[in-house]
């Protein structure tokens, strides 16, 4: 009711953006569409995150690893260390940040209307998505694949085992799509059981209405690190080996102002070219070498002391400030679901490009 | 002085913008025109900032494919969202059609309850209420769906089937149904002329009962000859339906009529939710009925039942209905409270869409009208039972 209530708060907040007459957000609106849709305000996003002292970042609570909060009532996770990036990288400071929690159906409304500035919540980059929902896909900082939990003692092991079973989904989702096309491609008879939030939908899979449990393997990964002992512990639950889609997770932002949408991308290149470049939140700051890349991304002076600025609207050592705080890419992930923690997700594709994997940093000059 | 007035305006009205009755229209005029403009501007803003931002405004997108699939449906992916917004609409109404009636009847049988002289009855009824009107009902629904339906019943793997009759699991429930067979279209037409028979029987009893006074009894004559229709006909035409019984093959339910537990779970927290409320007006209505009316009914030496049915209940329902409306309109608005465990109603399907990408505004409305919709059509119905219920005064 309260999730209702509040996406139409947002939809009439949308409709009240262009009565009132404060605010830099609707200003940008209105001029971009007096020029056709093709300028950047001279009043972005950024500007406004400046002005406001505070970035608002909508994030998941509910997916341990990602976006969740902790037993101190702290947003810990994935997800929200770039949000702290870009807090460090615009703000200068990684606790400037309101986070916002949204379940899967309200996310997108909350960006459109301007209540975020930036959604980091494992949102999936589609096309619909970039079409319809007035929303900018950055760069994906994880590259996850749709999966399938079972019962260990079910004995199914492919999907194929699993004619006329009942699948819980969270709706919203991508994954609820890809189930429908994956299932009635294969001929497979299924029911698919929607729930608005996760804290709904364990209970239903734990108590047997549901057979499977369908959504990205790092959240299934998630959720079945998290299995209490009392229902059986990690080792009760199986999840099947088929990848039956592509999930590209990473920050989006609002059509229409492409000032912030650089910004938010270099955060995230920032991380990928440290962890490149071999630099973490240990050794950033005493980088005292002659490389001139490096210099250059550190925002250092070269030898005739001018100091390297791309026009971001950024500092031109926002990337040392970003490191500082967060990490770089390695860092971030191992903290949150590397193989050291209860996830243990082994980097795979989420690895740099010159390790086969398909992280890439454009180059920083 | 009446008369000095009638003459005064008579001969000389006030200017009209001193006239009382054309400043009324006047001034509705502007608060109609009023309210077109700001909506009309608001519309406008929406449409106008939602194509700035690349969110298209129209309702193309109703013919798209859903994408997804519904429960207890063999509705598939590939049909269009206006479907499923149908198919969400069917949902609703199969929780209303069902549980207004439930909660009406429950509501009343706990109301006369809390009217009982049986000490234990009064108080059992006194404690439902309490406890039930002050739950805000997402908790009773998500307290039947963990407490009774995941908690309480088996897995469908060991799902229980009393009498093989039913199935009983926490993903599905059936129980059993007719299945229509050879001349099942004629039976239905004789079951239609039964009905027409009985209602002809219970007017001839009325009159004869208007005019002689003899006792009409034209519930039972009703029946009798509407059943006499039933068991002649089925017999006649040869058994035009039979009864199949629900069977559970692996995982599958066939035969009977089945659904997903989550609508005997929102069903279920509804109406013993709404009916806690429907009670309080049904004491609330007896009580209201003119104590001497009471003590005409013991003077004519009715007994408590007889008082009940033929004195009280008649008036009391009189000054029940208008609440009661509410009441059903409350349902019917709750049920969307449904999507918090995944019963496919129209909500949870309009909320579905907005997820996978289509446009929210849009669908809100759509969303709007279809509750609209619901309450206005019941709104209806009942103003009209109101209506031919009401004391005659003239």
């Amino acid at each position: 009711m309260i999730k209702r209530l509040l996406l139409l708060v947002v939809v009439l907040a949308m409709v009240a953006t262009a009565c009132g007459g404060d605010g830099a957000e609707e200003e940008s609106t209105t001029t971009t569409a007096a020029d056709g849709g093709s300028q950047v305000a001279a009043e972005g996003i950024l500007k406004t995150v400046q002005d406001r002292g505070v970035l608002n970042c909508g994030v998941n609570q509910e997916v341990f690893g990602f976006g969740f909060v902790d037993a101190d009532g702290n947003f810990v996770g994935f997800d929200i260390d770039y949000c702290k990036a870009v807090a460090a990288a615009v703000l200068g400071d990684a606790d400037a940040v309101e986070y916002k929690a949204l379940t899967a159906q309200q996310r997108f409304t909350a960006l459109q209307s301007g209540e975020i500035d930036v959604l980091i919540r494992n949102t999936t980059w589609t096309a619909t998505r970039d079409g319809g929902e007035g929303a900018t896909f950055l760069t994906t900082t994880f590259y996850d694949g749709q999966g399938m939990m079972v019962n260990s003692d079910s004995g199914y092991t492919t999907l194929e085992d699993m004619a006329n079973t009942t699948v819980c989904v969270q709706s919203g989702t991508t994954t609820e799509l890809n189930l429908a096309a994956r299932f009635e491609s294969g001929g497979i008879p299924f029911t698919a059981l929607t729930f608005d939030s996760n804290d709904e939908l364990r209970p239903a899979f734990v108590a047997g209405q549901c057979d499977g449990w369908t959504s990205d393997k790092s959240q299934l990964a998630a959720f079945r690190s998290q299995n209490p002992p009392a229902d059986g512990g990690p080792e009760a639950w199986t999840i099947l080996d088929e990848t039956f889609s592509k999930e590209p997770l990473g920050p989006l932002v609002r059509d229409g102002d492409s000032q912030w949408a650089q910004v938010v991308d270099w955060v995230v290149y920032a991380t990928i070219q440290a962890e490149e470049f071999g630099l973490d939140s240990g050794n950033i700051n005493s980088y005292s070498g002659d490389n001139a890349e490096i210099k250059r991304f550190l925002g250092q002076p070269n030898e005739e002391g001018t100091i390297f600025d791309p026009g971001l609207g950024l500092p031109t050592d926002f990337a040392v400030m970003v490191i500082d705080a967060v990490g770089n890419y390695e860092e971030i992930y191992n903290r949150n679901v590397g193989p050291d923690t209860a996830l243990g997700l082994a980097r795979g594709v989420n690895d740099l490009w010159t390790r086969g994997g398909l992280l890439y940093a454009p180059p920083y000059r | 002085m009446t008369v000095a007035r009638e003459t005064k305006t008579g001969t000389a009205r006030p200017p009209f913008w001193r006239d009382v009755k054309v400043l009324r229209i006047v001034a509705q005029l502007v608060a109609g025109a009023g309210s077109v403009a700001l909506l009309w501007y608001l519309g406008s803003n929406l449409t106008t900032n939602l194509t700035a931002q690349g969110i298209s405004t129209d309702f193309g997108f109703l013919d798209q494919p859903a994408g997804v699939t519904v429960p207890g449906s063999d509705f598939r992916s590939s049909q269009p969202i206006s479907d499923i917004l149908v198919l969400g609409i069917k949902n609703t109404f199969a929780l209303v059609i069902v549980g207004i009636p439930l909660l009406t009847i429950l509501g009343t049988l706990i109301g006369i309850g809390r009217l009982s002289s049986n000490w234990l009855v009064r108080k059992a009824a006194t404690a439902y209420v309490e406890t039930l009107r002050n739950i805000p009902p997402l908790l009773v629904i998500i307290f039947t769906n963990t407490a009774v339906i995941l908690a309480s019943l088996p897995r469908i793997q060991e799902a229980w089937q009393p009498f093989d009759l039913f199935v009983l699991s926490n993903r599905e429930l059936a129980v059993p149904w007719f299945t229509a067979g050879d001349g099942s279209g004629a039976y239905l037409g004789v079951l239609a002329a039964g009905v027409v028979a009985s209602i002809a029987v219970w007017i001839w009893r009325t009159r004869q009962f208007d005019a002689t006074g003899t006792p009409h009894h034209r519930f039972f004559w009703g029946t009798g000859v509407f059943l006499l229709f039933a068991v002649v006909g089925f017999f006649v035409i040869g058994n035009p339906y039979s009864l199949s019984r629900p069977e559970l093959e692996g995982l599958v339910i066939t035969g009977g009529i089945s659904n997903i537990s989550a609508y005997f779970a929102v069903l279920l927290a509804l109406v013993i939710y709404t009916a806690s409320h429907v009670a309080e007006i049904v004491r609330g209505s007896i009580q209201a009925v003119a104590k001497g009316q009471t003590e005409a009914a013991n003077a004519l030496a009715l007994s408590s039942f007889q008082r009940l049915r033929f004195v009280v209940l008649p008036q009391a329902f009189r000054i029940a209905i208008p609440p009661l409306i509410n009441q059903f309109l409350n349902f019917t608005k709750n049920s969307s409270l449904a999507i918090a465990i995944g019963y496919s109603e129209i909500t949870l399907v309009v909320f579905q869409a907005i997820g996978n990408g289509q446009p929210a505004p849009q669908l809100i409305i759509i969303l709007m009208g279809a509750y609209l919709l619901f309450s206005l059509s019941i709104s209806l119905l009942i103003n009209i039972l109101n209506r031919r219920l009401q004391l005659v005064t003239n």
